[in-house]
């Protein structure tokens, strides 16, 4: 029999924990991996905090020099995959010969959302998603005084969190009315904006960019309400989508992200996907959604690898979690924050203790927990989160999940 | 392989154990001069309270695989095989809380600490007292413990125990061991009251 | 309302004010019970012992650990020491409190006495007449130097037993010597406590606890019983006067002062201040419409049975009140003042004065009376609140005060009776009134606050069982409106029909937690009219909230004198179910009557019933 031919496509965080549970499951096959960044696998959460200047770009590894000869794995690096033809089971590769798979793995991940503005292409305009984004602004940074940030999500959060580390006088332009909407309810990211605003943050709500001007580098933004902004370093943080303009929507269900079942199989035979490319079941929800976060990835990496291995296991499904230190607040959320208002489907009960500068909030649907907001003192978050994972009914009183107290053992007396 | 087994049932919620634990995680080892130390030693095993207002010993169970060590942005997060310990590279820990995220259990927590580099924040979790078994000493959480609440032993033979427990209170001519009375009452009172609060 | 309020207190004052503080950022008391759990097992047992550097020392309740302390101490005997310890502390607290009052009486007698002087010089003759003075053409001043001599005689060694003893049935006198637990000294049963207690003194646990009761007994009859009389003595015995209770007393036109402790030789002197023309002068010229004095605690409670000065909280309030902003002064003497509360005072205008040299609290301005310059420094406090009301914020008071009648001394109770038990006695024959209970005791974070008290005071008077109480009880009781005539609505048909032809309420308040000697005193009084032992009588004793030392030995002394009594909280005693069995069962053969726990107020009134029906049967009644 010929060797199995296993291709991932992605050397980000879902690849490689893919490839290294295949390779442990299936020692004998061959790996190829089709990355279009150069670098070592890295850790990509990691780049904001080399952009703030708590850590040198050579703590980004996760894995050794030799990483791929270790595993055995063919890296094919610094390509963009063009297209994927699953009847002949080929994945196209800018300027290379086709490369065949047995069994396919995309695990692309996600690029920037891009913004439709005149003048984009000026110089100090970055995105915030690759090693390389952080390595240009820092070139730029030493020269930089106003730096603008073009949305309020975690991306534009985290760049503008770590350029006001570095001391650069920042605006932040967001559309709704606090940081963080997709991840915190609006208690929380009240609490985050004016704990941003406390270290200097300046805030624009509502506000758009229609054009950037200067030459060859940024010199302003001209906003939507025609208001010009001086700036000299600009970054572009309005969310990630997947990435998969290489897929063929006739041969794979793609909704938003690639859709895959709980094996992370997706339509297409022999083709899985993993990461942030992929929309599995939301625990939380109840319906696919792509939860684009590391833990996930890796979860989802592994199981996609144990099934292209042989071995049939089924996951549950991910659950959407954060967790952000932000000066003088830690936050973790998880699962569904802010539910609709008209639905009363979901129970809110929260809690705000002004004495332990802390407040939670819970999201109930019947009794299982759906939702979480925590800020500050949130090393029991993982409970929580634990629950909502599982689906279980709970049974102990919303309080007693709300209170400081809170720990596992309560779980137990249910 | 002989590990710490926690027996909650036996917990009387004493917290010796964590200020065995702290002192265990300290630069002198003692009680009186841990307590003056900087950075202050702090548990790694937390005795959190049931809904009865009862004890717990909460401590990190070394999942395998551990969620934390697959979170674990940096890879800070690894297992000691010899002794099953899932431990922190603390010079590598970024201080992110992915950890906390992911246990559900709830063990981790943050602070600066004697055996990381100095005045960093770190992620810290029970370590197994690899320092003090290495010196043939057990956990001290272990050895802190009058009630046999914590105990340090093969899991198969604690399992075998709790299973012939079981198998006594079922089988035919049953011996049922009770708990010592003056603890049942001082239990009854402790869930009547907790109800009673809660009517 | 967030139901965290509502487990914690029934009072909606207290639930009103903890939301309000919360959003102070203020911790209270229930916060740090919270954290404080879990507690210790061993000690929640009364298994660890710290007498002796060779421990501290534990056993395990499982079995499987140390049995033994480091001396070789079992169960039995370390929970029967720290048991015994904890009476100690309770009886030396109120004996040190009838102590500064006898100083005082000492004082006055001397013409040192500042301010204070001898408002019931009838009470006066009668207790001299028992401690056998002469009074017979003697100035009271005389008389009051004899009558201290002889009460600093009890506190020493020069008794076989103690004078007022002879108020107890003789059937009950005789079975104290019998089982040699007649207390001698006053100072002397805390003191061999002590010692007794010690490494290597007495491991008899069955003797260590008949002395626990000897030394309680030397509370009851001794030190909290001369604290009542001589407070009588200086400032007058109660008389039935309306009050006003709960955190509306508090008025946000006046300067509010409350005093917080158990002497009333501080608040005595605080009230004679606010009462001060010059003193009203000055409030009314900085923009106050008068001087409001209230108290909370026990010193409240001397204060509302002589004078009817309102009360502003029990002691689970203490801290609470303050967050209404609107207290200009808060002035403490000594027992039950949690050492947070100048902390929780910094978060408002209110000054905090400690009184007593032997009670100092982090946080406070201390301010020593001593009877010598008392009335002057009442004065210079009262001023200083006064001035005090310009710093004024927002003044939160969220509620309307309820009425209630406090004043029912002995006195007071016979004189509503025309003069004499027998109109009592009769009702309690008939059938009409089935028999009293005596609830006492605290408040307890581990119990919704004054839930215990009100919960059992109305399933007891519903039943026809009178209610008299003291200290907190007392005012979680008043704070639920049972203690106005109109409460008879609550009673039973045969409590109605005699409280509503005396016109009192179906709960009487007999002062505060050293007044509990006047339970014992009336029980005694309607014993021997019955000619019958007090443990023949059908009544019974409730502490359903207590927390401190001093509700133990009160506890104690009610169970040596034949009072059943039934606790809410559990006593540190589980640890040995020896010392369980012989304080809920055992003593019932010894003394005549026993302990009980039961948190539930429900059951505590179930357990109470059918006690005092079993006693209705014992007297053929």
């Amino acid at each position: 029999m010929a060797t199995t031919q296993h291709v991932i496509i992605g050397n980000g965080i879902a690849g490689i924990s893919a490839a290294e549970v295949l390779r442990a499951g299936d020692p004998d096959s061959a790996i190829t991996i089709i990355g279009d960044e150069s670098e070592t696998p890295y850790c990509r959460p990691m780049i904001s905090l080399v952009l703030e200047g708590a850590l040198g770009p050579e703590r980004l590894p996760i894995r050794g020099t030799d990483y791929y000869q270790q595993f055995g794995i063919t890296p094919v690096l610094g390509r963009r995959v063009t297209a994927v033809d699953t009847s002949r089971r080929e994945v196209h590769i800018n300027g290379a010969r086709p490369v065949i798979y047995d069994k396919l793995l995309i695990a692309s991940g996600a690029d920037p959302r891009p913004v439709k503005a005149e003048g984009r292409d000026l110089d100090n305009i970055f995105y915030l998603r690759h090693q390389a984004h952080v390595r240009g602004m820092l070139a730029v940074m030493p020269d930089a005084r106003k730096a603008l940030v073009l949305g309020g999500g975690l991306v534009g959060f985290k760049a503008a969190y770590g350029l006001l580390r570095r001391g650069i006088q920042v605006t932040m332009l967001i559309r709704s009315g606090y940081p963080l909407s997709m991840q915190a309810d609006a208690e929380a990211g009240r609490m985050v904006l004016t704990e941003l605003r406390a270290h200097g943050l300046e805030v624009r709500v509502g506000a758009e960019v229609t054009a950037f001007e200067g030459g060859p580098a940024v010199r302003a933004a001209v906003l939507s309400d025609g208001s010009r902004l001086a700036c000299d370093l600009v970054v572009i943080g309005k969310g990630v989508l997947p990435s998969l303009a290489f897929v063929r929507r006739d041969q794979i269900a793609v909704d938003l992200g690639i859709v895959v079942d709980r094996h992370m199989r997706t339509t297409a035979p022999d083709v899985y996907a993993a990461g942030d490319v992929a929309e599995g079941m939301d625990l939380a929800r109840g319906t696919r959604w792509v939860n684009a976060i590391w833990p996930e990835a890796v979860a989802q990496g592994r199981l996609a690898g144990t099934n292209m291995a042989g071995r049939e296991v089924a996951g549950e499904g991910s659950l959407g979690r954060n967790v952000i230190r932000i000066f003088g607040l830690d936050i973790m959320t998880g699962g569904i924050v802010d539910p609709p208002a008209d639905d009363d489907g979901f129970t809110v009960v929260s809690a705000l203790d002004p004495r332990r500068r802390t407040y939670r909030k819970l999201v109930f649907q019947k009794n299982r927990l759906v939702g979480m907001v925590m800020v500050n003192a949130i090393e029991q978050g993982g409970v929580l989160l634990g629950l909502i994972q599982s689906r279980m009914p709970v049974r102990l009183p919303a309080e007693t999940l709300l209170a400081n107290g809170f720990n596992y053992k309560q779980l137990l007396m249910e | 392989m002989k590990q710490v087994v926690v027996h909650p049932e036996r917990c009387v919620g004493c917290l010796q154990c964590m200020l065995a634990c702290a002192t265990a995680h300290s630069r002198s080892r003692t009680l009186p001069e841990a307590v003056l130390e900087s950075p202050r030693p702090r548990p790694r095993v937390h005795v959190g309270v049931g809904c009865f207002d009862e004890g717990f010993p909460n401590r990190c169970r070394h999942c395998d695989p551990a969620p934390c060590m697959l979170a674990c942005l940096p890879g800070a997060i690894y297992r000691d095989a010899q002794t099953n310990t899932v431990l922190i590279d603390t010079d590598r820990c970024i201080n992110c809380a992915s950890c906390a995220m992911v246990c559900p259990f709830g063990v981790l927590r943050y602070h600066p600490d004697v055996l990381a580099p100095p005045d960093k924040t770190v992620a810290v979790k029970c370590d197994n007292c690899i320092a003090r078994q290495q010196k043939g000493q057990i956990p001290a959480c272990v050895e802190a413990c009058r009630t046999g609440a914590l105990t340090f032993e093969p899991l198969d033979g604690a399992m075998r125990r709790k299973t012939d427990a079981v198998s006594r209170t079922v089988s035919a001519g049953r011996r049922e061991v009770p708990p010592p009375a003056g603890y049942a009452l001082l239990t009854t009172i402790k869930h009547e009251q907790v109800r009673l609060r809660s009517h | 309302m967030k139901k965290e309020y509502i487990q914690e207190t029934i009072a909606q004052d207290s639930r009103l004010l903890l939301r309000k503080m919360e959003g102070d950022a203020v911790t209270t008391v229930w916060e740090r019970h919270r954290d404080q759990q879990p507690h210790c097992g061993f000690c929640e047992m009364g298994l660890s012992c710290r007498n002796c550097v060779m421990g501290p020392c534990r056993i395990d309740p499982f079995g499987d650990g140390p049995q033994q302390g480091v001396c070789g101490a079992d169960a039995n005997i370390i929970v029967a020491r720290n048991l015994g310890r904890m009476i100690a502390a309770g009886a030396a607290s109120h004996s040190d409190h009838g102590r500064d009052l006898v100083e005082v009486l000492a004082k006055v007698a001397e013409g040192d006495g500042s301010g204070y002087q001898i408002r019931d010089g009838a009470k006066l003759r009668r207790l001299a007449a028992e401690f056998g003075v002469d009074v017979e053409g003697r100035e009271e001043k005389q008389i009051a130097a004899d009558l201290a001599y002889g009460m600093q005689e009890e506190y020493g060694m020069r008794r076989k037993s103690l004078t007022l003893l002879a108020r107890a049935p003789e059937k009950r006198r005789r079975l104290w010597d019998k089982l040699n637990i007649t207390p001698r000294g006053i100072d002397r049963e805390t003191s061999e406590m002590m010692h007794r207690t010690h490494m290597g003194v007495d491991n008899d646990w069955q003797s260590l606890l008949l002395h626990g009761l000897r030394n309680a007994l030397s509370d009851g009859w001794g030190g909290s019983m001369i604290a009542t009389e001589v407070s009588d003595i200086l400032f007058g015995t109660p008389s039935p006067r309306p009050t006003l209770s709960n955190v509306g007393v508090l008025k946000k036109e006046q300067v509010n002062i409350i005093v917080h402790g158990h002497n009333p030789v501080v608040s005595e002197m605080v009230l004679l201040a606010c009462q001060s023309p010059e003193m009203i002068e000055r409030a009314k010229a900085r923009g106050a419409q008068g001087i409001n004095l209230a108290g909370v605690c026990c010193t409240g409670n001397e204060l509302l049975m002589r004078h009817g000065v309102a009360m502003a909280g029990n002691h689970l309030c203490t801290e609470l009140v303050l967050g209404t902003g609107a207290v200009e002064m808060m002035i403490v003497d000594y027992q039950c003042i949690m050492p947070s509360i100048a902390q929780v005072a910094t978060c408002y205008h209110t000054r905090m004065v400690s009184t007593s040299d032997k009670a100092r609290f982090p946080g406070m301005t201390h301010r020593e009376f001593h009877p010598h310059n008392a009335a002057g420094l009442a004065r210079e406090l009262v001023q200083e609140a006064v001035d005090n009301f310009a710093n004024r914020k927002a003044v939160y008071i969220p509620v309307e005060p309820v009425p209630a009648v406090g004043g029912f001394s002995v006195e007071a109770i016979v004189g509503a009776l025309g003069g004499t038990p027998e109109p009592l006695l009769d009702a309690i024959k008939a059938g009409k009134i089935r028999g009293a209970a005596g609830i006492v005791g605290c408040n307890n974070p581990k119990i919704t606050q004054d839930h215990g008290h009100v919960t059992l005071t109305r399933r007891l008077i519903e039943n026809d069982i009178l209610v008299v109480d003291t200290g907190c009880a007392a005012v979680a009781t008043a704070k639920a409106g049972f203690k106005v005539a109109e409460a008879i609505q609550y009673a039973g048909p045969g409590l109605k029909e005699v409280c509503g032809a005396l016109q009192i309420p179906p709960v009487l308040h007999m002062g505060s937690c050293v007044d509990n000697v006047r339970i014992l005193v009336l029980a005694a009084a309607l014993a021997n009219a019955l000619q019958v032992d007090i443990s023949d009588l059908p009544i019974a004793g409730a502490a359903p909230e207590w927390y401190s030392e001093k509700a133990a030995a009160i506890g104690a002394y009610f169970v040596a004198s034949g009072v059943y009594t039934v606790l809410g909280p559990m006593p540190p005693i589980t640890g040995s179910m020896d010392v369980v069995h012989l304080l809920t069962q055992g003593l019932e053969g010894v003394v005549g009557a026993t302990f009980a726990v039961e948190p539930d107020p429900e059951k505590a009134a179930v357990l109470i019933r059918e006690r005092i029906e079993a006693k209705r049967k014992a007297l053929g009644l």
